[in-house]
């Protein structure tokens, strides 16, 4: 009853504000409260974003945006009897209105996202049985003997956890290949695999024919086991220690959970940070979603499944015969489907795992194009907004989680709408300068600084438009395939466990360069104009400057693509370990002082013996967190550095069996802490003003510098011709 | 993952800045504000007086003009008929146009006629390429090169028979006319030709056709040599008050029934000047009155109202007697004059301009869309540089869509490739531009219905005139060749398939708003009561004002002024009132009531004025601004004020929340005659006083205000005129009344409240900061009680 008469008060509040800002009031009117608002909002910042003010500096972007929609809508559409200007205009039109309403999905999925909930790590009272699932297809075993290792090593009674290693490599289907390399290849996988999983004391588990990819493979599992609940890791998802006790207690509280997701914490950069080398200062890409949308769907109890990281109840996914296989996203498939069953879900805002993300450009980009696909087909065969059994938040949420994949269409609209007018003088805007500078100029800045508002520490200004226009250009013909197919799109595994040798431009960077080069002849066209034609010389420099805008985003885009070299692959994770550290016959006493998958630091006291070279062998002998036992790992010397009083070591691991994998996850996966620090660390909102001038420098030199190795790339075609195409590449 | 997308940059606040120097700037073409700049023509509306000298003071009179067929200058014999209605009738431009209906009696009509045409244009006309045409009722009667530079040229045309027809006749004189040597837009200014109003005329041979046979014929009144029209009544009861009210009425009537544009009323108890063209004698009064003055009085006029045109012998040919045996029945003959006059109460389709301007101008009451080719405007063809046309339309009293309303012109039209970008169509507004659309785009276009949006920041009640120009840049201009600007190529077509948008506009009566009252006679046309009218009858020009002023409404209005002149001041109540009379007769309180200290009384006497004649402090304020304008730091200030205020109409005015208490209002020196408008006391009607420091001012200022040059121009709260400079003062109100005349409509309260908060820039800042705050909290509530619980 309360309820409804908040809904009743706050309907009629919102429909006096529609009344309001639907009014027909002048362009001054518009100018100068577009002003206050601004400075309203301005003034709010101040007093600090967080809170009830937040709500009321957003209902303050919102007016202005609805005014901005209104105005847009009634007063600037070409006519429609010039179909030349009317269709570009009209479909730059639908982009706004598209941005508009994802901006109003998002305020209402964020509008107050729940906040992360206390730990539960010594409230278990029971433990029910947890089956744990790490599906495979085609990563190496020593990838997968970590993630084992640090799965058997969470802490939970024995007898209640299983560990399944689900291979989809080594199939009979895809040993008795007709080709003869991929059936021995699948063969000795099956193999070492099963000699792996049996010395981490994993069953490991494989099936007659790869059908319905990882769900498939998932529900074969489902069939074979019988635990009460299911853990599901990816090959690279590494669990710490914590993992169980932190997550299991949530189903008995709610007989009617069906999920707890945990955030994806990533060990190494994706390549756009990698690229730009951002990753230790700037909040991930994926911080965003992890930090502060799952947190605003779980508000709604539509926190949804990420593949990865979670926990299911089995009994509900036997309402649904385990997971959907219709889309290539099954795990958002399969929450959607729970959820309209009356099934709640629940997200834990802590990382949990550690995992890999794809290391290349392409297999970011492969990546994103199987989500993209994948949300595209549960819009097209779920159709969550009318999906029934679903509440209206959720509709709502799963709406606004879907809809996000359009994103390539507008961008696309963005980039082009301006080379509209510079080349072709199409006429698609219908807007006098007055008008540009009271109604879009402030809705934009409103725009930015509710963006802000919402997603400030964990999304600094301008990067949203980066990632999606990087995604764009190859995101836009994937999307609209689906489109048109949308049963084609198969299952791929992203790669995640490539290395860049040597710095070197994308195989798939060439659109980026020609786009960057037509954005550039439109700089120059722009000037041209603005000289020849001065009659309309203000209108030519408002569209070359949003022209310029985009040549910004690009010419930062031609970083991206521009892999750089790097030496080390993954993060290396700070740690303080008490260690011995055996060179020669020697043992010295030492701290760890970083670890990442591949090796450790470690910090030596007392003089080492003469002789030591790189590529020698050693010995690292440190407590476990899992066992408390004393265990000894051996590693290869990759580089010393001689202090006063200490030597400072970096050393490679070579491990040889499961107890070497289990040492190696226990240095890195042991503790959750360290991560959630490493994050928060790179939290903190630069504000609007020093966010901007930041990207800008960064787009400044990412240009550069991706122009730099377009050089570099034409020189080594020119100078060595009879290369190979594998040469080129590089 | 999800958030917004829209990809300008904050470099577009410089950009964007720039732009607004550089004008107003349309993504595409669709502006609000004018270039005042960037055209090299005057600012002002096009209509702006010739350059070149004043053709008035250039006339010399009467020399033969060309056709040598006037005989100079015959005496004015009683069946002229002098053909313009307003005297100054300026042919300025490349191309124009003025057509309106003329009346004439079906003796005129049968008679055979002969028309006297005379005229005078600039010297830098090009006679081979320029021509001048009048026609009527479609035929062409004169058609001459425009080569008349030294001085007014005469010439006789016969008018064929079967031209001129009983009733309404159409005239119409166009002009082509185009630059001897100069390509530049600017040089079209220097284009005009001025039709001389003394020496266009029709001459009927027939003598019965000066003589007016029955009461309608009166319509055929016309005009004066000066281009007046004048009644003249002969009131010997005037100073009774059983009298006033009959009077009134008939002027009311009068006015209604000649609709010529420049009338006024004269009373007076005796006598009356000579009959003559575009003079009018009238005598009313009781038989009893008569008598000694009329040389035989009508037969019944003892028993029985009675109206009668008469030929008599003092008063001469075509007067118009009313009268019966006592002033009750004075009263019933004019009622009856009235009755054909009367309109019923429901909405009229036009607004009546045809006796000067064709054709009527439509009364907009709500949206409708208007076809060029309906509002008189013809498909034309244009090889000049400069075309211009124009159009009327009306509005109801009660528009209330100054501040946000916007009409559209659907425009179809064309332009060859010769004309060149950075050419422009413009669009006025009673002379205030309204939208620039530039031609941004060579080679040549088609415009389909292309949507122009015109803001109605300028439409008055009543009618407007919008004129489209359009200014077109050649290269072969650039040029200029010799002959190049007598070229027929054609440059551009306008069609008369345009349409004129008008919107639902907001609809509210505004109090005081004295621009209601000159556009449509509001709020004293409706025919609901009888407005009480107070008029010191005993100064006639206090009564001949009065009169003037109810024809002036009635013709506004388009009904005869209900209204009743017998009630005493002190019985108006909480009825709407008109005063008008000297300022010492003004009724008590009402001064007060109007804004003025009743101290006015006295102190504003009639040699005030003469003291200052010269400049006043605002003109030498304006100038020392313009002198020191961006010379310092207070310069730069007031040129981005400037900016604002070309851009967005932002002036510090705009701040302004709270209305102002009204100021007393006192006429500045030389002002010497003003109305005023407030409120009653009650709040239940409006009051309007007409005041002078003297009853020769008083008559004198209302004629002067209620010519058509003028009468437009009273708006606001006070209107004030100074005599000596003849310059009109409009006060405008700080604190207005809005009072419904419509039926209970949200859509209506919803244009209303958005045209009153774009007027109350900060009221509509402070009601959005206060609605998101409401709506923030209500939402954090809100969510508050849904969803999972924090």
């Amino acid at each position: 009853m309360l309820r409804f008469g908040l809904f009743l008060l706050w309907a009629f509040l919102g429909f006096c504000m529609l009344v309001l800002v639907t009014l027909p009031i002048s362009l001054e009117t518009q100018f100068i409260t577009g002003m206050v608002v601004l400075i309203a909002m301005m003034i709010l910042k101040l007093l600090g974003s967080e809170g009830n003010l937040r709500l009321i500096a957003l209902a303050f972007g919102t007016a202005v945006v609805l005014r901005y929609a209104y105005w847009r809508t009634t007063s600037t559409l070409p006519p429609f009897n010039q179909l030349e200007n009317f269709i570009p205009g009209f479909l730059l039109y639908l982009a706004e209105m598209y941005s508009v309403m994802m901006l109003a999905l998002s305020l209402f999925v964020v509008s107050k996202p729940l906040p992360p909930r206390p730990s539960r790590r010594n409230a278990n009272k029971r433990f029910p049985t947890v089956d744990v699932f790490i599906p495979t297809y085609n990563e190496d075993a020593d990838l997968l003997a970590n993630t084992m290792a640090a799965a058997k090593q969470m802490e939970y009674p024995a007898d209640k956890l299983t560990v399944w290693l689900l291979d989809d490599g080594g199939t009979v289907q895809k040993r008795n290949s007709d080709k003869m390399i991929d059936a021995n290849a699948a063969e000795e996988r099956f193999r070492d695999l099963q000699k792996l999983a049996a010395d981490l004391d994993v069953r490991y588990l494989t099936r007659e024919r790869n059908e319905h990819a990882k769900a498939g493979n998932m529900n074969n599992a489902l069939d074979q086991s019988e635990g009460e609940l299911i853990v599901i890791f990816d090959a690279d998802h590494a669990p710490a220690r914590d993992f169980l006790l932190e997550t299991v207690s949530y189903f008995d509280d709610d007989p009617k959970l069906f999920l707890v997701q945990t955030p994806h914490f990533f060990l190494n950069p994706d390549p756009v940070e990698r690229n730009l080398r951002t990753f230790e200062k700037m909040p991930s890409e994926n911080e965003m979603f992890y930090g502060i949308i799952q947190r605003g769907l779980d508000k709604w109890d539509a926190s949804f499944f990420c593949g990865s990281a979670a926990v299911l109840r089995r009994t509900a996914l036997a309402e649904t015969n385990g997971f959907s296989g219709v889309s290539i996203t099954e795990d958002c498939e399969t929450a959607v489907e729970l959820h309209s069953r009356g099934w709640s879900s629940l997200y834990i805002d802590r990382p949990l795992i550690a995992g890999l993300q794809p290391a290349t450009f392409a297999s970011f980009i492969g990546q994103r194009s199987r989500w993209a696909q994948g949300m595209m087909q549960i819009l097209r065969f779920r159709f969550p907004p009318l999906k029934r059994g679903l509440s209206l938040p959720q509709r709502l949420c799963y709406m606004s989680s879907t809809l996000f994949w359009l994103f390539p269409f507008p961008r696309a609209i963005f980039l082009v709408a301006p080379l509209c007018y510079l080349f072709f003088d199409l006429q698609i805007f219908t807007a006098s300068g007055g008008e540009f500078m009271a109604y879009t100029l402030s809705y934009m800045l409103v725009n930015l600084m509710m963006q802000n508002y919402l997603y400030g520490a964990f999304r600094w200004p301008w990067i949203s438009e980066l990632y999606e226009y990087v995604q764009t250009v190859h995101l836009l013909p994937a999307v609209i395939s689906v489109i048109l197919n949308p049963r084609k799109p198969t299952f791929k595994v992203t790669a995640k466990d490539e290395s860049i040798a040597r710095s070197r431009l994308s195989e798939i960077s060439a659109p980026f360069f020609v786009i960057f080069f037509v954005l550039v002849i439109a700089v120059f066209v722009t000037i041209y104009r603005v000289y020849t034609e001065p009659f309309k010389a203000d209108v030519t420099l408002v569209v070359g400057g949003w022209n310029l805008l985009n040549l910004i985003m690009a010419g930062c885009a031609l970083g991206v693509v521009s892999e750089r070299g790097e030496k080390a692959a993954t993060r290396r994770v700070a740690v303080s370990r008490r260690c011995d550290f055996k060179l020669g016959d020697t043992w010295l006493q030492g701290t760890i002082e970083n670890v990442s998958v591949n090796g450790a630091r470690v910090n030596l006291i007392g003089a080492i013996p003469d002789g030591i070279t790189i590529d020698d062998r050693a010995e690292l002998r440190f407590k476990t967190h899992s066992d408390g036992n004393q265990g000894v790992l051996p590693v290869e010397i990759r580089n010393v550095e001689r202090g006063g009083q200490n030597v400072i070591i970096g050393c490679r691991y070579l491990p040889q069996g499961a107890a070497h994998h289990k040492l190696v996850a226990d240095l890195i996966f042991a503790n959750s802490a360290q991560w959630t620090q490493f994050q928060l660390s790179r939290r903190g909102n630069p504000g609007l003003l020093r966010g901007t001038f930041w990207f800008l420098r960064l787009a400044f030199y990412q240009t550069y510098r991706g122009l730099v190795y377009l050089g570099r790339a034409a020189r080594d075609r020119g100078s060595d011709k009879s290369a190979s195409m594998a040469e080129s590449r590089l | 993952m999800k958030r917004l997308a829209f990809p300008l940059s904050l470099t577009l606040a410089t950009l964007a800045a720039t732009t607004g120097l550089a004008q107003q700037s349309p993504f595409d073409m669709t502006p609000e504000k004018p270039a005042q700049e960037s055209v090299p023509a005057p600012a002002s509306p096009p209509q702006t007086a010739p350059a070149i000298g004043d053709p008035a003071q250039q006339t010399t009179p009467p020399q033969t003009g060309p056709a040598a067929a006037a005989p100079a200058r015959p005496a004015v014999s009683e069946s002229r008929r002098y053909l313009l209605p307003q005297p100054d009738i300026v042919l300025s431009g490349e191309n124009a146009l003025r057509s309106w209906a003329m009346y004439l009696t079906p003796e005129q009509a049968a008679s055979p006629a002969k028309l006297n045409f005379g005229y005078q244009n600039a010297i830098v006309i090009a006679p081979e390429a320029s021509r001048l045409k009048l026609s009527m009722n479609g035929v062409i009667i004169v058609d001459i090169p425009v080569e008349s530079t030294e001085s007014v040229s005469r010439a006789a045309f016969d008018i064929p028979a079967g031209v001129l027809r009983p009733g309404y006749n159409d005239v119409r004189i166009e002009a082509s006319q185009r630059h001897r040597t100069d390509c530049t837009i600017q040089s079209t200014y220097e284009l005009w030709s001025e039709i001389n109003p003394e020496a266009t005329y029709i001459d009927f041979s027939e003598p019965e056709a000066g003589r007016w046979q029955r009461v309608d014929d009166l319509r055929a009144i016309g005009t004066t040599p000066t281009a007046e029209t004048r009644f003249n009544f002969v009131v010997p009861g005037a100073d009774q008050a059983i009298s006033t009210t009959p009077v009134m009425r008939l002027a009311s009537g009068l006015g209604l029934m000649a609709e010529m544009p420049n009338q006024s009323f004269s009373i007076s108890r005796k006598e009356a000047p000579p009959a003559g063209p575009g003079l009018a004698t009238v005598v009313i009064g009781t038989a009893e009155e008569l008598e000694p003055l009329l040389g035989k009085l009508p037969q019944g006029a003892e028993i029985s109202p009675t109206t009668l045109i008469v030929d008599d012998s003092p008063f001469g040919p075509s007067t118009l007697v009313m009268t019966g045996p006592n002033w009750s029945a004075v009263g019933n003959a004019v009622e009856a004059f009235l009755t054909p006059l009367k309109r019923p109460t429901s909405q009229r389709a036009t607004m009546s301009t045809h006796m000067w301007r064709m054709p009527d101008p439509p009364m907009v009451f709500e949206y409708s869309r208007l076809k060029f080719a309906d509002l008189g405007i013809n498909t034309q063809e244009f090889s000049g540089r400069r075309f211009r046309t124009n159009f009327a339309v009306s509005v109801p009293s009660d528009f209330f869509a100054n501040a946000y309303g916007q009409a559209t012109v659907l425009l179809d039209a064309a332009y060859t490739p010769d004309v060149m970008p950075g050419s422009h169509i413009d669009i006025y507004v009673n002379g205030n531009i309204a939208a620039t659309v530039p031609i941004t785009t060579g080679g040549g276009e088609f415009l389909r219905h292309l949507p122009i949006p015109v803001t109605m920041r300028h439409f008055e009640p009543g009618y407007n005139i919008i004129e489209l120009e359009a200014v077109l840049l050649t290269e072969s201009d650039n040029v200029c060749a010799p002959g190049a600007t007598g070229s027929t190529d054609r440059r551009f077509v306008l069609f008369d398939t345009s349409e004129l948008v008008m919107p639902n506009f907001a609809r509210i009566a505004q109090r005081p708003n004295l621009s209601a009252l000159s556009g449509t006679g509001s709020p004293y046309g409706r025919d609901a009561a009888q407005i009480p009218v107070i008029v010191d009858r005993t100064q006639p020009e206090a009564l001949s004002s009065a009169a003037t002023l109810l024809a002036r409404l009635s013709v506004a209005a388009g009904r005869p002024i209900s209204m009743d002149a017998s009630v005493a001041p002190s019985a108006i109540g909480a009825q709407d009132a008109i005063s008008v009379s000297t300022i010492s007769q003004v009724p008590a309180g009402m001064l007060r009531q109007v804004g003025m200290p009743e101290s006015m009384k006295t102190s504003w006497t009639e040699n005030t004025g003469a003291e200052v004649a010269g400049a006043s402090t605002e003109t030498t304020l304006d100038e020392w601004q313009t002198r020191l304008r961006g010379s310092s730091w207070r310069g730069q200030i007031s040129s981005l004020e400037e900016w604002l205020q070309r851009t967005f109409n932002v002036s510090l005015d705009t701040f302004r929340i709270f209305q102002g208490v009204e100021p007393e209002f006192v006429p500045n020196p030389g002002e010497n005659f003003l109305l005023a408008q407030q409120q009653n006391p009650a709040g239940t009607g409006v009051w309007t006083v007409i005041t002078a420091p003297s009853a020769r001012l008083l008559e004198e200022g209302m004629r002067a205000m209620a010519s058509q040059a003028n009468w437009r121009q009273v708006a606001g709260r006070v209107t004030t005129y100074n005599n000596m400079s003849t310059v009109i003062r409009v006060t405008q109100p700080q604190d207005v009344t809005l009072v419904d005349t419509q039926p209970f409509s949200l859509r209506n309260y919803r244009r209303v409240m958005a045209n009153w908060l774009s007027a109350n820039a900060i009221a509509y800042s402070i009601a959005l900061v206060v609605m998101s705050v409401l709506l923030g909290t209500a939402t954090l509530i809100f969510l508050n009680a849904l969803g999972r619980k924090d």
